[in-house]
Formats: structure tokens, sequence, C-alpha cells
């Protein structure tokens, strides 16, 4: 009996071997594709279990997407027809050029093989491509099985556990997807020409200038103009405060007021006045508990851009790139999730004995399997598709490029962190009231550091100790003064502070935030600025004239409007986002929430075009005359 | 008809405080006789009480009772404390907060204008990564989110409040919260509205507002709350681009 021949497609060239590596023990055949100096195609045998038994097995892989959607020859110049029509112009699908042998490869495999399973990667963008790769499988092979796999990083006896519970396609995660790309192209491209067209010949430094619009890019740059205006508009006031230091037992102790500070001179000087009539302090409350600084929760992938960016000084993009690496290494998990909750299923003993050839963290890990392994903190959020982001495997510093190594010390540093007890610590507050006006001291001391030993990013340290304070006692501070400061402008934005302001704000995906911020780069839109110097040194994001220019240009367009819609600010996109979702349950029908977004779009593209003179006007003041905001 | 007015003007004297001007009271009386005829004193009290709550001070009450009265040398900062005479009805001619800068207190304004406020609170937003403070004692093992929520400036108007209060015979007086009062704050207190100073203390030409030397008594006058808060904006702007934010009274 013929054995059943099977072929494998898995989204990336380096994932294709890591699997073919798993599943044929390391025995595999490699053929080259004509047309493609990646994508390979390994053949070997394995055992896929009931029903299929024996197969021989074709692994190979595409490159990403292997289609684009684009209009058709006639839409396609710039001149060729009014931006609007470009709403409800025809599309079509086709494979990208430079995919074509890759597209050719597996329509030919598909002909000698039963089945099909796929490998792509766990998430909506994966099961879109997984679709792509069916169709085509189909075109050389209509009566394919098609079946998938289900992973989130490629340790053997994962794969091995993937390979042998194949599961079906997601077509609604698919559809939502495809509905995304038609969205982002008509509106991308209706508006990019019109805007394109209309304001680059204002100035010559924008004659070679696309300027682009896109449904992420827009809110996002807005959040950076945003900042940049709130600093550059800031006023600076004084303000006054009160502060008492009471010297006992030699530890001079400063008691912090409980106003903080107020904006009124006349009012702290009579206030202070108070105090120094009453003469005496008395001591209302001291409160000594113990106290604890919670280790962090399982690590998602927005967390670890903020983290990336703020500790290992590498931008959101780059920290993405190489996890992506890692993760294709078979180092970490799939990098690419929201879960902050471990699944109960999952032996985080087990993970953590595999750090234990480590130099750095070996014995922490060793710690944590002798005694002092708790079970990690569970946050709320679970996409149900992947882990939090953790270590799989013990990588040898050897083998880890720079960039690698920062990264993937993070990666196990917070997973093992996850799985230690939190600090312990004893507090004191002491309060006293001062005349009618309330202080407050407060003293720390860490007892045990437990999660803060491994994970060296946190800080959390023991302050001067207070002298013994009794309630009820009176005692006369030796010092009551007025101090007085200047309020600060705000800091420019930085990544992880935008990254959060996106995902507060439902712009994009986990995937695609580091995307849209390269993006508004590229366009020049914003730029990225080094302030400070040293270790101290961060890096900002100011906004180009030209961003400026475009975020109120636009507020002006809409200004006035019922319901003030706003493509600087992310409430529609967030709208979109979710509509997304309610495709990927099936709550709604695709064609449906295209429909309704194009139709809604189309209204405030037609707006633009009547207030143009008000995005000119932008331009002019802001590009030409260099005006200040 | 005089008995009634000498009947309702020792009402509101005595359960209200307020020494009501007869030629108010007279006016009230004529205006409404066409009310007045079945109707019981106390509900006729009330209505007096509503109406005089919606009026001018310097109407509706007599100037002439020296005990409701604020001194006329009220803001001498050379007078570290002294004690007001116990009941004097004032209205509220100005409030502030000046807990918060007046700059925030404009951006504020702004995004309220922008339509932002009431798009729920993620626009506002602010993100402090990293400096999450997440201590909490043993025990309580709610789960924080990744980035903690931590309002860098008291968003919503904190106090303390700043007022100008006024009294029957015109006299102005400062006063400030000095302790936390829940009818007392913008947009809640309106301009106009009518307070009872209670043997309250003067500091420095300060009038102190404790809950024990203040009954909010209500009301306000519509046209002066309308201006007020029309033109609070340009006030607030005028201010901390004039001073440089040094606002000493």
């Amino acid at each position: 009996m013929a054995v059943t021949k099977v072929l494998c497609v898995a989204e990336k060239p380096a994932i294709a071997k890591a699997v073919a590596q798993h599943l044929s023990g390391g025995q595999f055949q490699t053929h080259h594709i004509t047309g493609n100096q990646y994508v390979k195609n390994y053949v070997f045998d394995f055992n896929f279990g009931a029903p299929w038994g024996d197969c021989s097995v074709t692994m190979t892989s595409v490159i990403g997407h292997l289609t684009s959607v684009d209009f058709p020859r006639e839409y396609k110049t710039w001149l060729s027809c009014p931006p609007a029509v470009l709403f409800e112009a025809p599309i079509h699908t086709s494979v990208d050029k430079d995919k074509t042998a890759i597209a050719k490869n597996i329509m030919k495999q598909a002909r000698n093989h039963r089945a099909l399973v796929i490998w792509t990667d766990c998430d909506r963008e994966g099961e879109h491509i997984g679709a792509e790769v069916r169709d085509q499988a189909k075109e050389g092979n209509r009566n394919i099985l098609v079946k998938r796999a289900k992973f989130n990083n490629t340790e053997r006896a994962h794969v091995l556990d993937a390979a042998r519970s194949l599961i079906e396609l997601n077509e609604l995660q698919a559809n939502a997807v495809a509905a995304r790309i038609e969205l982002d192209l008509r509106i991308g491209a209706a508006f990019t020409r019109l805007l394109t067209l209309q304001l680059q010949p204002l100035h010559e430094s924008l004659a070679q200038q696309v300027i682009s619009y896109g449904s992420c890019q827009f809110p996002t740059l807005g959040f950076v103009v945003d900042r940049y205006l709130r600093v550059k508009r800031f006023k600076p006031e004084t303000f006054w405060g009160i502060k008492v230091i009471h010297t006992r037992d030699d530890i001079k102790v400063n008691f912090l007021w409980s106003r903080v500070r107020l904006f009124d001179r006349a009012a702290v000087t009579m206030m202070l006045e108070r105090c120094l009539m009453a003469k005496n302090a008395k001591v209302t409350k001291v409160n000594q508990k113990p106290t604890s600084k919670w280790k962090p929760l399982p690590l998602t992938t927005v967390d670890l851009q903020m983290m990336g960016t703020r500790y290992l000084h590498m931008n959101s993009a780059a920290v993405m790139k190489v996890a992506e690496a890692l993760y294709t290494k078979g180092f970490i998990s799939y990098p690419r999730t929201e879960t902050d909750q471990f699944d109960k299923g999952i032996d985080l003993k087990k993970l953590i004995e595999k750090q234990l050839p480590d130099q750095s963290w070996g014995q922490y890990a060793r710690g944590l399997l002798d005694s002092n392994f708790r079970t990690p903190r569970a946050g709320r959020h679970n996409d149900q598709a992947h882990p939090p982001i953790h270590p799989v495997c013990w990588a040898s510093p050897t083998v880890l490029s720079a960039e690698e190594k920062k990264v993937y010390e993070f990666v196990v540093r917070r997973f093992l962190a996850c799985c230690s007890d939190d600090a312990k610590g004893q507090s004191t507050d002491v309060e006293v009231q001062y005349g009618e006006e309330m202080f407050h001291a407060r003293g720390l001391i860490v007892l045990e550091r437990n999660y803060l030993d491994v994970y060296v990013y946190d800080k959390w340290d023991s302050t001067q100790q207070l002298p013994n304070y009794r309630v009820g006692e009176l005692f006369e501070p030796t010092e009551a003064n007025i101090f007085d400061g200047k309020t600060t402008p705000p800091n420019y934005l930085t990544e992880p502070e935008l990254i959060g302001l996106m995902d507060a704000n439902g712009i994009g995906t986990d995937a695609t935030m580091a995307e849209h911020i390269d993006r508004i780069k590229q366009r020049s839109y914003i730029g990225a600025h080094s302030r400070g110097n040293g270790r101290s040194a961060v890096e900002v994001l100011i906004p180009t004239r030209l961003g400026i220019a475009l975020i109120l240009g636009y507020d002006d367009v809409f200004a006035g409007l019922t319901d003030s819609p706003s493509l600087s600010k992310p409430f529609l996109r967030k709208q979109m986002e979710l509509e997304m979702r309610d495709v990927c349950s099936g709550s709604r029908v695709r064609q449906h929430v295209v429909q309704q977004n194009l139709d809604m779009y189309r209204e405030l593209f037609i707006h633009t075009q009547r207030r143009m003179n008000m995005l000119k006007a932008a331009f002019q003041k802001y590009i030409v005359e260099e005006g200040n905001v | 008809m005089a008995n009634l007015q000498d009947q309702l003007a020792a009402q509101l004297l005595h359960t209200k405080s307020l020494p009501v001007s007869p030629t108010w009271l007279n006016n009230f009386l004529s205006t409404s006789s066409a009310l007045q005829r079945n109707i019981p004193i106390s509900a006729l009290t009330q209505t007096a009480l509503f109406r005089i709550l919606t009026s001018d001070f310097r109407e509706s009450l007599t100037p002439r009772n020296p005990a409701s009265k604020l001194p006329v040398d009220i803001f001498d900062p050379t007078v570290q404390e002294r004690r007001l005479p116990s009941s004097i009805p004032v209205q509220v001619l100005d409030i502030e907060d000046i807990g918060s800068s007046l700059w925030s207190q404009v951006e504020a304004i702004e995004r309220v204008e922008r339509g932002e406020a009431v798009r729920g609170r993620e626009i506002i937003r602010t993100v402090n990564v990293g400096d999450e403070e997440q201590e909490g004692t043993n025990g309580t093992a709610a789960a924080g989110t990744g980035a903690s929520v931590n309002g860098n400036a008291r968003s919503d108007s904190g106090g303390p409040h700043r007022l100008i209060l006024q009294d029957a015979a015109g006299t102005r007086a400062v006063a400030i919260e000095m302790s936390r009062m829940n009818g007392i704050g913008i947009n809640k207190l309106p301009i106009g509205a009518k307070l009872l100073l209670w043997n309250a203390t003067v500091a420095r030409g300060m009038i102190l507002l404790t809950p024990e030397s203040v009954t909010l008594l209500g009301g306000k006058i519509e046209s002066m709350d309308q201006a007020w808060k029309s033109g609070r904006k340009a006030r607030l702007l005028e201010k901390v681009t004039a001073t440089g934010g040094e606002n000493a009274t």
C-alpha cells in the first residue's frame, strides 16, 4: 500500500527547516526550488498517527504573504481617475511578482500530495497566509485535504505534539485580515493620492514627498504631535509648599505636606503661620505593616516592546526583529501575544530546568527548583492563541549576537521573575497634624529581595529608617519652612510611551505597532532625537513641520462637525479594530464591515476635498512660512 | 399684610439666619399676591427662600444689620487672627482651584472643548511606563495591569479652592477651603451660590472655610454664573501669561 504523501508549508524558511528537523529526527533530503534561493523543500518520512500513519512528507515554506490586493491597471497611475473612485473601483488578488516561484512550487507539489498541512504562525495574519497557501495548493490539486498545525514555539516535543493533533484552518480570522487589507488599500490609496496631488506643489521641499495616509499612521502621528504641542505651549507657574523637618535620635526626618503644593503664596504663608502658632505637632497615626513589591506579570508583546526600548536601548522594531529571530531559532516562544497568564497545563518547572546551565542565572533557577518556585501571577488578557513570551530552551551566549543576547536575557529574567516570590519588606507610615495641616513620612526596609535578584530591571530600595513615634505624642518640629518651585513641561513622547498610548487606544495590533511607528519616521512625519547624554540619554519623538501641518490642518478640516470625527485621533481606527474582532468571532460578516467602513471614510474623504483650503492654509503657515505652533 | 411680612421676615431670620430687606419682601409679596391667599406661611417661606437664593444678596438682604455683615477691613493682612460674629450670609463671586496649576486647568478645558473627555478615558490616559507602583500589602492579590494609570495631574478640581465672597453690604473677602467640603468645587458651586458663615476664623485677611464654619444654602445668580463660565478660559489664560503664575492674591 502506498504511503500517504503530505505537503507541509510554513510561514518562513527557518520554521520549515526547524520543523523538518524535528519531524524527521534530522534525516531529510533538501531540494532547491527554481527561482528562489531561500525556500527549500525538505523530504522525509514521518508518522502522523491515526488516520494517516506513516507518511512521506515534503516540508516547504512561503515567505510571509503570497499575494496582494491591487487595483487593475487602468486605475493604477495617479492621474488615471479621481481618487474618490478608489472607494469602489474593482480590486483583484494576485501573486506578488517576487513570490511567483514560491507559489508555483506549492502548486506543483500539491499535484502529487494527498494532504496539505499548514504550519504558518498561529495568529490572524498566519491564518490569512494559510488561506493563501491553501488556495495556491488547490490550483494544483482541487481535492487536496487541508489541515493546520497549532504550535507556538519550535521546541521538539511541542512540534511533534502539534503534528499529531491537527486542526482546521480558521476561516473567520483569515476573513478579518482580508477585510483589513481591502480597507487599508482603498482608504490609504484614496487619501494618499488626494493629499499628495493637492499638497505636494505647495513647497519645493515636498517635491519628492509622498504624503501618505493610513488609518493607523495618522493617529500614531497625532499622539506625537499632541505631546509636542503640549510641550511647546506649556507655561511654567510658581507653586509653594510647606516642609517640616524633625530630628530625633540623630535621624533627620522629612515630613511631606499632604497638600503637596498650592498655587497661592498668601494661602501657604498663612497656613505655615498657623502651624507655627500651634507650636507642637501631634502624631495621629503610626502604621507599621508588611508590604511587598509584586513580581511582574507574564510577558506580552507590548510589554516586551516597551521594556525593550526602555532598558535594552533598542527601538521597538529592532526588539521585535530580534525576538522573531530568537523564536525562529527555537529559543523563545512566539513573540506576538497578548496573553499575560500561563495556562495551567504548562510545565513551568521543566522550562526553569532548561536554564540551569547558565552562568548568570543558572544558580537562581536552581534555587527556584529547590524550594523558591511560586506560581506566576495571572493577568487579565488571553488571546487564546499563544502563551506569554517565555524561553523554550537554554541558549549558550556563544550562539547569540550581541542584540539577541540582550533580548534573550530579558525574556529569561522576566520568566524566572514570574516564577519567583514577590519582594517583601516592612513599611512604616507616620502621620502628624501640625496646626490644621497634615504631614506624613514613610520608611521602608526591604527584607527579602526574591524576584528582584534575577529581575535587575526593577528597583526597590530601603529608605532611611524612621525613629520611633507613638500615636498621640506631641513634638516640636526642628524646622518648618516654605519652599517654592516651578511647574515643568511634560517631556517629549518616547517610543515606549507611544506604544503604551497605541495599545490603550487600540491603534494597530501588537504585531503592527512597531511598523506604524517606523512608517511615520520613513515618511518624515516624525524624527527621533536624543535628549540628555551618557547613560541617561533618552530618544524622544518630535514631529517635523510636515507632521505638524498635517495634524493641525486636519483638525481644522474637521473642526466644528457633529460627532467631532477626526483622522488624527484614535477613535475611528479603534472602532475598525473592534469590528475586525467581530469578524473573527463570527458575529459580523466581512462584507458588511468593509462596506460600512468604506461609507464612513468616503464621507470624511469628501469633506476633506471640500475643505482642502484648510489643509493648504496649514501647509502655508507651518511649512512655507515656517510659522510657530 | 404688614403682619404677614413681619411673620415671613421673622421666619427667615430665625430658621435661615437671613435678614431679609423689607423693601424686597414687600415687593415679593405684592408680586405674588395672587398666590398668597390660601397658601400656608410655611410654603410661602419656601418660595421666598428660593427667590432669595437666586437673587443678589445686595438687593434681597438688609445691609443694616451689623451682626450679619463682614468687617469692612476684613482683607487687612496685618491681623493675624480674628473671629467673625455668629452668622453672616454671603454669596460666591468667584471660585478658583489653587491645588492645580492654571495651565493644567486650561488644558482640561481644551480637552472638553475637543470632545475628548466625553469619549471615555483612554485618550486622556497617561501611561507611566516602568514606574508602576505595584506595592501591595500582603494578601491583596488583585492583578495590576502592566502600566499603571497614575494621573500626573489631579484632573478633577481637587482643590483646595479660593473663593471670593460678598455680603449684603457689598463687602468682599477672600476665603480658603481649609478642609475638603463636598459642595465646594468648580462646576459644583455656581457663582451667586449662598453660604452662611458661623463664627468663622479670619487669618491674615482670609476667611477659613471648614465644615463647622460654613453652611451651604445653595442657589445661584444665573446671569453671573453664565458670564463666569464663558469667560473662565480667557481669564485663566490671561492670568497665566500675564503673571507667569506669580499669582499671589
